[in-house]
């Protein structure tokens, strides 16, 4: 009986796996910034909390947008990338950026100023959360856009994305909220964001496995991709850090671990490690599909 | 006008990658950039085992997944058919490279575009001379040769294959080698299950 067993071939000219490359650690950095930003810019807005809103300003702004220049192969032309906001959404996420950039100043400013008029001021607000939580998604729906690659072709990656993008705002803002007026006016905050972070906990594991299940099934090239993830060379570090510190060691803490700054501290760092190397080894582990995968009947 | 695509016989294919030192040679291209290759895959188990070919090329699909998520609209096809980037406008985020399920992109790094054929640092009379057409940090890929084909020759690797295994032509015109080859052998479109209408067939 024949068989075919594909390999990772990488540049050799034989028929198998093949890693994307196109998109690396700089892009990694730019999407973490950009879903931990926003996501805190998101929940300190809920809150009125202005020192989150600019930290969350500041991570779009120079995390997300540094990132995304260092990526560039071109950088100067980077405005172009304006011009197709009917179908890609790098254009409609680079829209969002800068509307995000724009009114999320004007609004942090008012804050503090109480210069605009009510009215106008509640617009400014509105349209910097819209902006905000479609930077919070459109990471993912660029990646599950690309049909090309299994493990990212899904419909739950910008749910993903959202989730952590949540759950990153939830840990920032606990940590950058602790010895603000924040928690000191309303105690009853921090016990309500820490069982938020482990409710988002809980959905990003069930979203993150749901996406490596659909993948698994997607095609080979998705099937090859979660083998190594969970059973292959990136098995220590998805394992480790993304399910085990980023999920396992930060929900335990938001838990049961004592209210202390040192623990905020803590879970929001392990759930950032993890976060991080969740979105370097999406990267890392995507694999195209072998081009003879096309046709079965060739393979006879 | 014509809607150029091509056809790949596997019977014919031996391996040889006289199309890819062709391509290389036509376009100039760079240390470790390819616009075709010919893989070569072994089935089965021993001691049933055979070796097969599968040329690769850029498939210039209908519905171009490339051409969709460029966000500055520097992928484009021609009336032809023909995808091709426009080097002036292309950033280099990498979005089509991602976005093709053949792998059929590659970004410029510009070392690729100054270290050399002999990787000392200086570039030969050929590489400057063809380098010229390439812009560091955009994305490239395979044109069907298009100024080849605009003087109305084929495409250098269908030019240079030995064994015919490449056949180009026009697939509007049902008297066509191209269309009458896909029609009697039932040419199949590789990855159909991704909706990008190749205009590349394969046939055995």
């Amino acid at each position: 009986m024949l068989s075919t067993h594909f390999k990772i071939v990488d540049d050799d000219f034989r028929v198998g796996f093949r890693f994307q490359k196109a998109w690396g650690t700089s892009m990694a950095t730019a999407f973490f910034f950009g879903e931990a930003g926003a996501g805190l810019y998101f929940v300190a807005q809920f809150f009125d909390f202005a020192l989150g809103m600019i930290a969350g300003l500041l991570m779009v702004m120079l995390g997300k947008g540094g990132g995304h220049l260092l990526h560039l192969g071109r950088p100067s032309r980077g405005w172009r990338a304006f011009t197709k906001i009917g179908s890609s959404w790098i254009s409609r996420g680079l829209l969002a950026i800068s509307v995000f950039t724009v009114f999320g100043t004007l609004h942090v400013f008012d804050l503090h100023t109480g210069l605009l008029p009510q009215a106008a001021s509640w617009l400014v607000a509105a349209v910097a959360i819209a902006a905000c939580l479609t930077i919070m998604v459109y990471q993912g729906f660029a990646m599950s856009h690309s049909s090309s690659i299994a493990l990212w072709s899904t419909g739950l990656m910008p749910l993903a994305s959202l989730t952590y993008a949540l759950l990153n705002g939830v840990v920032l803002t606990l940590v950058l909220g602790f010895h603000a007026a924040l928690f000191a006016d309303r105690p009853e905050t921090v016990q309500l964001l820490r069982i938020a972070a482990v409710a988002l906990v809980l959905y990003g594991v069930v979203t993150i496995l749901s996406l490596l299940h659909g993948a698994k099934y997607g095609s080979e090239g998705g099937q090859e991709s979660v083998r190594l993830l969970l059973r292959g060379a990136f098995r220590n570090w998805f394992l480790a850090l993304v399910i085990g510190l980023g999920f396992g060691v930060s929900a335990l803490m938001m838990a049961f671990a004592p209210e202390g700054y040192a623990v905020m501290i803590a879970a929001a760092g392990a759930e950032l490690t993890g976060y991080y190397a969740f979105r370097v080894l999406m990267f890392r582990a995507a694999t195209y599909d072998p081009v003879m995968s096309f046709a079965p009947h060739f393979r006879r | 006008m014509a809607k150029w695509g091509m056809v790949f016989d596997l019977r014919r294919c031996i391996g040889c990658n006289a199309c890819t030192v062709a391509c290389k040679q036509e376009n100039s291209l760079p240390y470790g950039v390819f616009f075709t290759k010919t893989l070569s895959e072994e089935v089965g188990a021993y001691p049933n085992t055979t070796r097969t070919y599968i040329p690769t090329i850029c498939n210039h699909c209908e519905d171009a997944p490339c051409q969709r998520v460029c966000p500055t609209g520097a992928t484009y096809t021609r009336a032809d058919g023909i995808v091709l980037v426009d080097g002036d406008k292309c950033i280099g985020c990498g979005s089509c490279v991602v976005a093709c399920p053949y792998d059929q992109r590659t970004l410029l790094e510009p070392e690729m575009l100054t270290r050399g054929l002999f990787r000392n640092g200086e570039l030969t009379p050929f590489e400057q001379q063809g380098y010229k057409r390439f812009t560091a940090g955009t994305a490239t890929k395979c044109t069907f040769c298009h100024e080849r084909v605009d003087a109305g020759l084929q495409p250098a690797c269908v030019a240079t294959c030995p064994t015919e295994a490449r056949i180009f032509g026009d697939l509007d015109d049902p008297d066509s080698k191209v269309r009458r080859l896909i029609q009697e052998h039932r040419g199949r479109q590789p990855m159909p299950e991704k909706n990008t209408n190749p205009k590349v067939f394969y046939i055995d």
